[in-house]
């Protein structure tokens, strides 16, 4: 609320100094996992599931070997031989991100936690009147990160987000890129289409081929009909974007989680639709206990699922009102995998995603003595869980099938 | 089968069961309305298995028989007709031709032996009633029945005969509306039924067409036999609806409807509906609730989103209990003020989790949850 206020009583102006920074840690999986193994430094690695994953990140000498993400393990090892894969530590990868944003918002109070490995920050409160005192702290963070942390980032500053989140990607690793003020369409002009928000590389592709379009300039080079006849209603918006020009404030509601979502790559293709169930309903078991510590409630759950050859499908259901228990999603798990899972063939890949997060005025029912017992209960169960490490205490679904043998 | 009728009659009568058809895919004869010749009346019946609606119209029966015809079509073409006088003759092979004026139509028919006949009724447990009274009994609840189908218990109003009195109840878990009178209830005739929200909107729509109503029913179905003594338009004896009724157990509502009060005003139900109509109207979608305030002799509405704005409504009432507020979805509160008629009142309330209550002179009790505001 507050924010909205301020941004309704001043409207927003250039400011004189490129004072939003977008951070963007460079291959943050690898960098955690290398602050703990130091000697794997200058070394080719990645961190993936090493039998049937994918590589979710890839150190720089081996992204010059070709090694990029995601790109399924099996073939990154074949352009990479002597690749060294490092498994997914559980749980790092979110304490080191706590920590570099922590460090972060030493400088100030208004960073925006867009993902595990990147953010905005928006140094107007700081009170610094010039770029080189701004520069000056703004390399210290970056120090400090290495220093602290062992976490090697690049820095983009700019005007604004747009600007700043492309001014970070452009010399990765350990860059630090500052736009000043008013160069914004200059800085752009040269930069390939691609680097642009929004324009994959088909869209890069296609274009280049159909309108000549390669560089930024060559955006802003149009006239105004040529480019509606080419972006259609939403040129404006392209035109903006090619000029640099972006008025989005940095957003610091950290606990504003869109969605919540897990998935499993299995060891082996899976092709028993129990079993399936079971994997599916621990993750539910897994993620709600999130929600509720958020104080959230979820409405909407999406069931995904991967066949061997990276095809995949995914479909979702709502419930009437969105809920923080675990009762009113199982019913909809058998269903929702019957749908997904079409293809008669194992699955490789299943993720689960609750979204339509509500934290707004709860309606009370009147017949829900059950619900809240179950709340109850669920927080009992959540506290013994976090004190005690996961799943002391597990629903019995959770338990897989015993053999016949046994 | 032949017959001459009133245009104006025809088209009420097929007016009166046009609403219940079936599903065309599983019986397509369930799209047609069963027209049957006696005497001097002929015989409306629709059905779509679960309910079933059957009317009687006056006519000049030349010769005896019966016809199943699509209903909706018929009935948009009898409006049309040209002249008052209409003609209906039905050849043995189903097909009828329909004169009116100087237009012929030829339709279609399905001959009367696949339609599912409506279930009479013998000695189950049965009522007399008041249609208006009833209409208005139901109009106060129905509102509060649940449209979601996965409580499905939910989805009708309950009738209970029992101790000396009928009690209609609704609600869909957020709130609950319950209206009694007093009436004779022998032993061996109490018990109660879920009445579907379909019939009871067919039902409601039915009650104005005489002084009486009857209701029969047992554990699987309920029939009413409504008295047509007040219409002009052609209906004879009764209209005759029959319907299964939701079978399940309905929840303990009794355990819901507080039993103390705390906060007791008497309210003006007009004015109170207009402040929260007001300030309603700055809620979205996403912050659905008002905000009432009381403090000494003073009511205060609150509504406000985020991204839009506030709305503050006041009003001076008599209170002396302490200060305190509670919300609710605004929607729940003005239901029940549009349904009553009466001038006044009375709104109980305790704290901010308690349910606020509605309540009238007359046996009528809403009660609604809040909302629990972050």
């Amino acid at each position: 609320m507050a924010l909205v206020a301020a941004r309704l009583s001043n409207p927003v102006t250039t400011p004189a100094l490129p004072i939003i920074v977008h951070l963007d840690a460079d291959a943050f999986f690898v960098s955690c996992e290398l602050a703990l193994q130091p000697e794997l430094r200058g070394r080719k690695c990645a961190v993936g599931g090493r039998e049937r994953g994918i590589i979710s990140s890839a150190s720089y000498e081996a992204r010059a070997c070709g090694v990029y993400t995601p790109m399924p393990t099996q073939r990154a090892l074949k352009v990479c031989p002597d690749l060294i894969m490092l498994p997914h530590t559980s749980g790092l990868y979110s304490k080191v991100s706590r920590q570099m944003f922590d460090l972060c918002e030493t400088l100030t109070p208004i960073v925006q936690r867009n993902s595990i490995d990147e953010g905005y920050l928006d140094l107007g409160p700081c009170g610094l009147s010039t770029t080189i005192e701004l520069e000056e702290r703004v390399r210290g963070l970056q120090r400090r990160l290495w220093d602290e942390l062992q976490i090697p980032v690049s820095m983009g500053l700019a005007a604004n987000k747009l600007v700043a989140q492309i001014a970070s990607k452009l010399r990765k690793p350990r860059g630090f890129v500052i736009v000043p003020p008013g160069t914004e369409e200059e800085f752009l002009a040269p930069l390939p289409l691609g680097k642009l928000p929004g324009i994959g590389a088909k869209t890069e592709a296609s274009l280049g081929a159909k309108h000549g379009l390669k560089f930024v300039r060559d955006i802003t080079a149009r006239s105004e009909g040529e480019l509606q006849r080419i972006f259609g209603d939403s040129w404006p918006d392209m035109l903006a974007t090619a000029r640099g020009q972006d008025c989005r404030p940095v957003e610091t509601d950290r606990d504003d989680a869109k969605s919540y979502s897990q998935q499993e790559t299995f060891f082996t293709d899976i092709g028993d639709f129990a079993e399936i169930e079971r994997v599916a309903k621990r993750m539910v078991d897994e993620l709600l206990p999130k929600v509720r510590a958020d104080g959230k409630r979820v409405r909407t759950i999406t069931i995904k699922v991967r066949y061997p050859d990276f095809t995949q499908e995914s479909h979702g259901r709502s419930l009437d009102t969105a809920s923080d228990l675990e009762s009113p999603f199982y019913p909809l798990i058998a269903p929702l995998l019957r749908v997904a899972w079409k293809k008669p063939r194992p699955l490789r890949l299943i993720s689960v995603k609750f979204s339509g997060v509500d934290d707004g005025p709860a309606q009370l029912e009147m017949f829900a003595q059950t619900d809240e017992k179950r709340r109850r209960l669920a927080g009992v169960l959540d506290q013994l869980n976090r004190r005690a490490g996961d799943h002391v205490v597990q629903h019995g679904h959770q338990l897989a099938k015993r053999s016949a043998a046994s | 089968m032949k017959f001459k009728i009133n245009r104006d009659h025809f088209a009420n009568g097929l007016a009166q069961v046009l609403n219940v058809v079936g599903s065309k895919a599983t019986m397509p004869i369930l799209s047609n309305v069963l027209i049957e010749a006696e005497k001097d009346q002929i015989s409306l019946t629709t059905t779509n298995l679960d309910l079933g609606i059957r009317c009687r119209i006056k006519a000049e029966v030349k010769e005896t028989g019966a016809v199943t015809l699509p209903v909706k079509r018929l009935a948009g073409i009898v409006r049309e007709l040209p002249n008052l006088d209409v003609t209906f003759d039905a050849s043995p092979n189903h097909s009828v031709k329909l004169t009116s004026g100087g237009s012929t139509f030829r339709i279609m028919g399905i001959g009367k032996d696949e339609f599912p006949p409506l279930p009479e009724f013998g000695d189950e447990k049965a009522y007399a009633l008041e249609q208006s009274e009833l209409a208005d009994m139901l109009k106060s609840v129905a509102y509060a029945q649940s449209s979601d189908e996965t409580r499905y218990i939910l989805n009708g109003v309950y009738f209970n005969f029992r101790d000396g009195k009928l009690s209609l109840v609704a609600t869909d878990g957020r709130r609950l509306a319950m209206v009694s009178k007093e009436m004779e209830v022998p032993a061996s005739s109490a018990g109660a039924i879920i009445l579907p929200a379909k019939t009871v909107s067919e039902l409601t729509r039915l009650l104005d067409k005489g002084t009486k109503a009857r209701i029969n029913f047992n554990d699987r179905r309920a029939a009413f036999q409504i008295a047509t003594d007040k219409d002009t338009s052609g209906l004879v004896d009764h209209v005759y609806l029959y319907s299964k009724v939701v079978e399940g157990n309905y929840p303990n509502y009794q355990q819901v409807i507080p039993k103390e009060t705390h906060q007791r005003i008497k309210l003006e139900r007009e004015l109170l509906l207009q402040c929260v109509h007001r300030a309603a109207l700055v809620c979205s979608e996403k912050s659905n609730s008002i905000k009432i305030k009381l403090s000494s002799n003073l009511l205060e509405i609150t509504a406000q989103s985020p991204d839009f704005g506030e709305a503050h409504e006041s009003m001076a009432i008599g209170y002396s209990g302490p200060d305190l507020q509670v919300a609710f979805n605004p929607q729940f509160l003005m239901d029940p003020l549009r349904a009553l008629a009466k001038d006044e009142v009375f709104f109980e309330v305790k704290d901010e989790v308690s349910p606020g209550v509605f309540k009238t002179l007359e046996n009528f009790v809403c009660v609604i949850m809040p909302v629990r505001l972050s």
